[in-house]
């Protein structure tokens, strides 16, 4: 019978009851839900389909391949892993935002048809953007507006998409929208309409570049352990989305270049530490991408094993610095440093979690991020296979080192707060557990990835490799620190698209405005003019020594009438 | 600065140099010989990186000698200089939002 639900269900319906164990048990509540869900969802029966006949039409409200089984665990153990460090919010309508946020989330990735997806999709929006305006103030609020206002621009996509697609094929099942299989490609130019909106719906969801500053504009403002529950699910509810609807579309691969570039740049001069692992965030996404527009089946399993190690470090990292945040009271680093000192286990954590998102051997992104490097490399991609050797020396340098450096080394900031509560290094604890024992024993992840595969990824050449190229960028830090070339950390804001809709359109649209104003204002002047000099010249004309008002003569009344008998005459005959 | 919870104590911050502050050369020094260390078993392990041994290297860039050493280093530098540039361009005060 639960089978027959979509999985995440329990966690939705179940968050409607958070608010009757008061503020208090909530937390615990939240924890027991996700802990109840993951246990239903791991007894599924593999290939598991549910079919509801709705007004007519078939919907695969569930749909449980290799595909959504490694999703769907995947965002449990986030689910849990953050409902444990959350467990000191004292903030009910955060748990409930988070369950449902979660919940839809997991059913989303398990959704069969596009109608399915497209409720699931915008249940994620609604619900999460409550994480956002749980920070209380008014940063917090207009960004979380501008948040709901892109994710539900996506979700209206989607459904213009997926009802076009229906129009054109008569279906609304969700699968390859080109009938690519894996190690096949194609093009935009193969896509109908339908599925392009669609493309964009995922895009905008997926962060990709020009669409992507929602993520860094948005995730900062979050609460501590809201931000930590919006870094697991809607970018990689959007990977699934992708990997399931566009894989082997040949775009995707230098888009996914273009993101694993540019935020590098920016994550280098950002002063905020929450929005810097949100540049990293939409670097990490690029790579996945890239795996998912070479669409063999050995970057597509990359692309989900990255996913999967990705959604649990990047989890870590936010919560090092949600710990901060909740100790310090801020995550920027010009007013960080030397917390090492007195939180010593939040550094330990933020640090594997730097390796882990850097690559490092035996911690959990090196045996994932390999994959996708390796499948550019086997399909003979050399500016691919480069771009991603930049992009890891990059997330070595904004992750790896920028992160744990300023945060907890770097200039002493003589801030000496409490270490972190018990809940937090528990849940960071076992995110940290997580990142080693995927990378050192990663056989049950690789079991569990959408094709069977023998990769192996830790020969010798491939870890000396790969240590060359970390320990050397490390050493390209230490050289700049020491020339003094790195750039210092300088309160400020750096532009982003942003700028566009914060900034350059309200401007434009002021400017218009004003303009629309004048000419109107003029308009109205111009006219009410010659409403007055006509007002004028009929009272003058009408005065008694007006035209009209003054006594004419006899002789011209008798030839005006005559002149109109006659013009009468003359139509008369004609 | 006062923390949000007023937990700071603001101690003086060469008052309590930990290990790691004290030995901050010993660190750059372990850093530099894992480097060489790689290098050298880069030579050591050569005979690893052809097809029997399971890394057939898919570009002939990657047989030269050191390469990922010197494209971590060079990326990485090239990648802080890039952003050092372009916060040229788009630096502006921190609330230029709000204002």
């Amino acid at each position: 019978m639960i089978h027959n639900l979509p999985p995440g269900l329990i966690m939705v319906l179940g968050a409607l009851l958070l608010p009757f164990l008061g503020q208090r048990l909530s937390a615990w509540g939240a924890l027991i839900l996700s802990s109840l869900s993951l246990a239903a969802f791991w007894t599924t029966p593999e290939l598991h389909v549910v079919t509801l006949n709705l007004f007519g039409q078939d919907l695969n409200i569930v749909r449980i391949d290799r595909w959504s089984w490694i999703f769907g665990l995947v965002f449990h153990l986030a689910a849990i892993i953050a409902s444990i460090y959350a467990l000191h919010v004292k903030d009910t309508k955060q748990h409930v935002a988070g369950m449902v946020y979660a919940g839809s989330a997991i059913a989303a990735c398990c959704a069969g048809d596009l109608i399915t997806l497209f409720v699931c999709w915008e249940l994620t929006a609604v619900s999460s953007v409550f994480l956002i305006w749980a920070n209380g103030t008014e940063t917090a609020y207009r960004s979380g507006m501008r948040y709901l206002i892109i994710q539900v621009t996506s979700g209206v996509l989607l459904l213009s998409g997926a009802i076009i697609h229906y129009h054109q094929t008569g279906s609304l099942v969700f699968e390859n929208f080109l009938g690519l299989e894996p190690g096949q490609r194609g093009s935009v130019g193969d896509l109908e309409f339908g599925p392009l909106l669609i493309l964009i719906a995922f895009g905008i969801k997926g962060a990709f570049p020009l669409l992507h500053n929602w993520l860094q504009d948005s995730y900062p403002n979050g609460t501590a352990t809201g931000t930590v529950f919006l870094s697991a699910f809607t970018t990689k509810l959007a990977i699934y989305s992708l990997a399931r609807g566009f894989a082997g579309l040949e775009e995707l691969i230098w888009i996914g270049c273009a993101m694993t570039l540019f935020p590098i740049v920016f994550a280098v001069i950002e002063n905020d530490l929450r929005r810097v692992l949100a540049y990293s965030l939409n670097n990490q996404l690029g790579f996945m991408v890239v795996g998912i527009g070479i669409g063999t089946e050995l970057a597509l399993n990359g692309t989900a094993a990255h996913a999967f190690c990705h959604i649990i470090y990047k989890s870590l990292l936010f919560m090092s610095m949600g710990a901060v945040l909740h100790r310090v009271g801020t995550t920027k680093a010009t007013e960080l440093g030397g917390l090492h000192k007195s939180m010593p286990l939040t550094t330990v954590f933020c640090m594997i979690g730097g390796g882990a998102i850097a690559g490092f051997p035996l911690l959990s992104g090196f045996v994932s991020k390999s994959m996708i490097i390796s499948a550019a490399g086997y399909e003979h991609m050399f500016a691919v296979w480069i771009i991603l050797l930049i992009a890891s020396a990059g997330v070595m340098e904004h992750s790896g080192i920028k992160i744990p450096f300023f945060a907890f080394f770097a200039h002493d900031s003589g801030k000496r707060v409490k270490e972190a509560p018990w809940n937090m290094l528990t849940a960071m604890a076992i995110a940290s557990f997580c990142c080693i024992a995927i990378g050192v024993y990663y056989q049950p992840l690789y079991d569990m990835l959408p094709f069977e595969t023998h990769y192996e990824p830790y020969t010798a050449a491939h870890v000396i490799m790969q240590l060359q190229l970390l320990l050397f960028a490390a050493l390209a830090f230490v050289f700049l620190m020491k020339a003094n070339l790195y750039p210092a950390e300088i309160r400020s804001t750096n532009l982003d698209t942003d700028w566009v809709y914060r900034r350059f359109l309200p401007r434009l649209i002021a400017h218009v405005g004003k303009l629309i104003q004048l000419i109107d204002s003029l308009f109205r002047f111009a006219c009410l003019s010659m409403i007055k000099r006509f007002l004028n010249w009929l009272s003058k004309s009408c005065s008694a020594r007006g035209w009209l008002g003054s006594t004419w003569s006899t002789s011209s009344m008798a030839f005006w009438a005559a002149a109109l008998l006659g013009a009468f005459l003359i139509l008369y005959y004609l | 600065m006062k923390t949000k919870d007023d937990k700071s104590t603001g101690g003086d911050p060469n008052s309590d140099a930990s290990w790691l502050e004290r030995n901050v050369n010993v660190v750059i020094a372990g850093l530099v010989i894992a480097c060489i260390g790689s290098l050298i078993a880069q030579l050591w392990w050569s005979p690893l990186f052809d097809a029997e041994h399971g890394h057939p290297p898919e570009f002939a860039i990657e047989e030269l000698f050191g390469f990922e050493a010197m494209f971590g280093f060079a990326a990485f530098v090239g990648v802080v200089f890039l952003g050092t540039g372009l916060r040229l361009i788009i630096k502006r005060d921190e609330d230029y939002y709000d204002s």
